[in-house]
């Protein structure tokens, strides 16, 4: 058996009977599909809650055409019936009718409420203008969308109105609308169901540096608080023998986290209502495949790099302080592809994590990458790891390493 | 059998071993006598490879340290000073750990890790996890893993070190064993009573030079002291 196996194979047992470091490559996978789900049947309840819509209303009775118009356009109408008297038909409701309909907003009652005053429809009879009031509290953000489909479906109606009383008076409604404006809203729920579907690429690549970390820490700056460091170098091997078989272990561990995140992703988005969305995802297992040569190399690269940190470190403490900055390089990509409006360059394939990041988000979107790009990301992603490697073994063999 | 001539170590401008020069035979137990920080952890890191001496020699039966490290730790067994082991693998583990990174052979790996534990008394912890062990305990893991590969010479740093009576005991009978089958042993101690009840060569060891090298009675002698603890503060005083 090669050196280096040896010590895979010690460190592997090692971390096995770990508790922490089984929990973190255990724990993280479950936590990406979590936030996914819970994200995406949020937006599934949004979009769903738009269609349901009641609308409470004061004063009904006195415009039965526009309340008409709104249960016609799907809009539900609940009579909001107020004690203090105020239905004594007044022309305009007291302040204290008014301070009633904000506290029922206040206590959450109503998210919002359309006030009718008694004159509407004497009004509306002799062509002259009316207030009603929408109430409505714009902090709560899933009201939001509610509150503008009713204003814009009031809104239909008075142009409506508008258009039958100049009729009346032998005028073409459309001198009045010189232009129309028609919104198409492309920041639909697909889009932003798109978005999240982005976010798998990261969680794969975080996976990549967080489960391999408790083990390629233990097998360097462990090793020397505990030291055990020094009885372990008086036998006749070669360090870079060591340096690998610890990188080999940690690598291990941070590839089974990188399968069970994809895992349990899948199986996740089996689970989202993407139909209802309308949106299809579907992955076959050659895209699976895909996905996996694309990450994997990043086990290898991650843990490369917390070894050749690690070795810096005298203990557990310090090589937590230099690899939690470490950590946050996951995130690099996905911020740079976020801001990043320009088409894919030859440099961003070289750097490490981006380049895989933008296959990934190619993949997730149903688009087969470049070959060429993929080729390029791959290769520079093992010449990284081995400069690491390379770096750690030069690192080892120093005098001051060993007993400090 | 061990040879050293005229080693020198610098440590950012610190002199720690200043011209060391010694040997150590076989089927003897040579004992390395000196204050803490007198030069005996480096002197014997030299020697079993870690660290490069700015000058001098070191040879383990012939073979140069500085210009073949790893065919000298093929011979060698070491105990150094740090006693680290890992917590959560059993004493068989560690042994077996070291004698697969030894490339012995599997079953002379089963035969000689099983004769190990018996001959240290270790039967008792030899599947429990090295969690929680005791200083003599860890010792014994320690003292195994060294001489899984049954090496001519032994090196040891203050191998008895923190150790009560009974363990200290069972080590002494260990290296006497060791030194009838004709082993070279090394050791360092700044323990007197130690050196005097184990050693029968004592080089003694200050501010990084050897003092003087010879049988207990030869150093008794020349001092005209009658315990090594007179004769060796008679020897480091008239040394400054």
């Amino acid at each position: 058996m090669s050196i280096w196996l040896v010590i895979t194979r010690k460190e592997l047992l090692d971390a096995i009977r770990d508790r922490r470091a089984l929990l973190a490559l255990l724990l993280f996978p479950i936590i990406g599909p979590f936030v996914i789900y819970f994200m995406f049947n949020s937006i599934v309840d949004i979009a769903e809650e738009a269609n349901d819509l009641t609308l409470p209303v004061v004063g009904v009775m006195h415009a039965p055409d526009l309340v008409d118009f709104l249960s016609q356009s799907g809009i539900k109408i609940e009579s909001v019936e107020l004690e203090t008297g105020a239905n004594d038909e007044p022309d305009v409701y007291s302040q204290s009718v008014l301070d009633h309909v904000r506290e029922k907003i206040e206590d959450r009652t109503y998210d919002f409420v359309l006030v009718i005053p008694a004159d509407f429809s004497l009004k509306m009879a002799e062509s002259r203008s009316v207030n009603v009031e929408l109430f409505h509290e714009s902090s709560r953000a899933t009201a939001q969308s509610k509150v503008s489909r009713v204003q814009q479906t009031i809104s239909f109606w008075i142009q409506e109105t508008a258009s039958l009383r100049l009729m009346a008076r032998g005028i073409n409604p459309m001198v009045v609308s010189p232009v129309n404006v028609e919104r198409i809203d492309v920041a639909s729920p697909q889009a932003r169901a798109q978005r999240i579907l982005g976010m798998i690429p990261f969680f794969i690549i975080v996976a990549a540096f967080v489960c391999g970390m408790g083990i390629a820490v233990d097998a360097t700056a462990g090793e020397r608080e505990r030291k055990s460091l020094e009885p372990l170098l008086v036998n006749p091997i070669q360090r870079t023998s060591i340096v690998v078989g610890k990188w080999m272990a940690a690598a291990t561990f941070s590839g089974l986290g990188l399968l069970l995140v994809m895992a349990i992703n899948l199986l996740a988005l089996n689970q989202v209502p993407l139909e209802q969305l309308g949106l299809s995802f579907s992955i076959s297992s050659v895209e699976v495949i895909g996905i996996l040569i694309i990450t994997l190399p990043l086990a290898f690269f991650a843990t490369a790099l917390q070894i050749f940190v690690g070795i810096f470190a005298k203990s557990f403490k310090d090589a937590q302080a230099y690899l939690s900055v470490i950590s946050m390089l996951p995130m690099a990509p996905l911020f740079y592809n976020i801001f990043n409006t320009e088409d894919r360059e030859l440099w961003m394939s070289l750097v490490p994590m981006l380049g895989q990041h933008m296959l990934l988000a190619d993949v997730v979107a149903g688009k087969s990458p470049p070959l060429f790009d993929f080729a390029v990301a791959a290769v520079s992603v093992v010449v990284f790891s081995l400069l690491f490697i390379y770096g750690a073994t030069l690192v080892f063999k120093r005098e001051r390493i060993i007993f400090s | 059998m061990i040879n050293v001539q005229n080693l020198h170590k610098q440590f950012k401008g610190i002199q720690a071993v200043n011209g060391v020069s010694f040997t150590a035979r076989d089927g003897a137990i040579t004992g390395l006598l000196g204050h803490n920080g007198a030069g005996k952890s480096t002197s014997l890191r030299i020697l079993y490879g870690l660290l490069k001496a700015d000058s001098g020699s070191a040879e383990i039966d012939g073979i140069n340290v500085m210009e073949q490290p790893q065919r000298a730790q093929e011979i060698i067994g070491v105990m150094t000073d740090a006693h680290g082991l890992y917590p959560r693998l059993t004493a068989r583990e560690h042994i077996e750990y070291f004698a697969h990174l030894r490339r012995l052979d599997k079953t002379l790996i089963t035969s000689r890790v099983n004769q190990l534990i018996k001959q240290l008394a270790m039967e008792e912890i030899a599947d429990r996890r090295a969690e929680g062990y005791s200083q003599g305990e860890k010792m014994k893991v320690c003292l195994a893993r060294s001489l899984v590969h049954d090496p001519q010479n032994i090196i040891m740093d203050e191998p008895t070190n923190g150790l009560d009576v009974m363990t200290t005991r069972s080590v002494r009978t260990i290296l006497q064993d060791l030194k009838q089958q004709n082993k070279c042993i090394l050791l360092s101690s700044h323990i007197m009573q130690e050196i005097s009840a184990l050693c029968d060569e004592v080089i003694v060891i200050s501010d990084g030079q050897v003092l003087m090298q010879g049988g207990l009675d030869e150093l008794l002698e020349s001092t005209g002291e009658s315990d090594l603890e007179e004769a060796f503060m008679a020897i480091t005083r008239s040394g400054k």
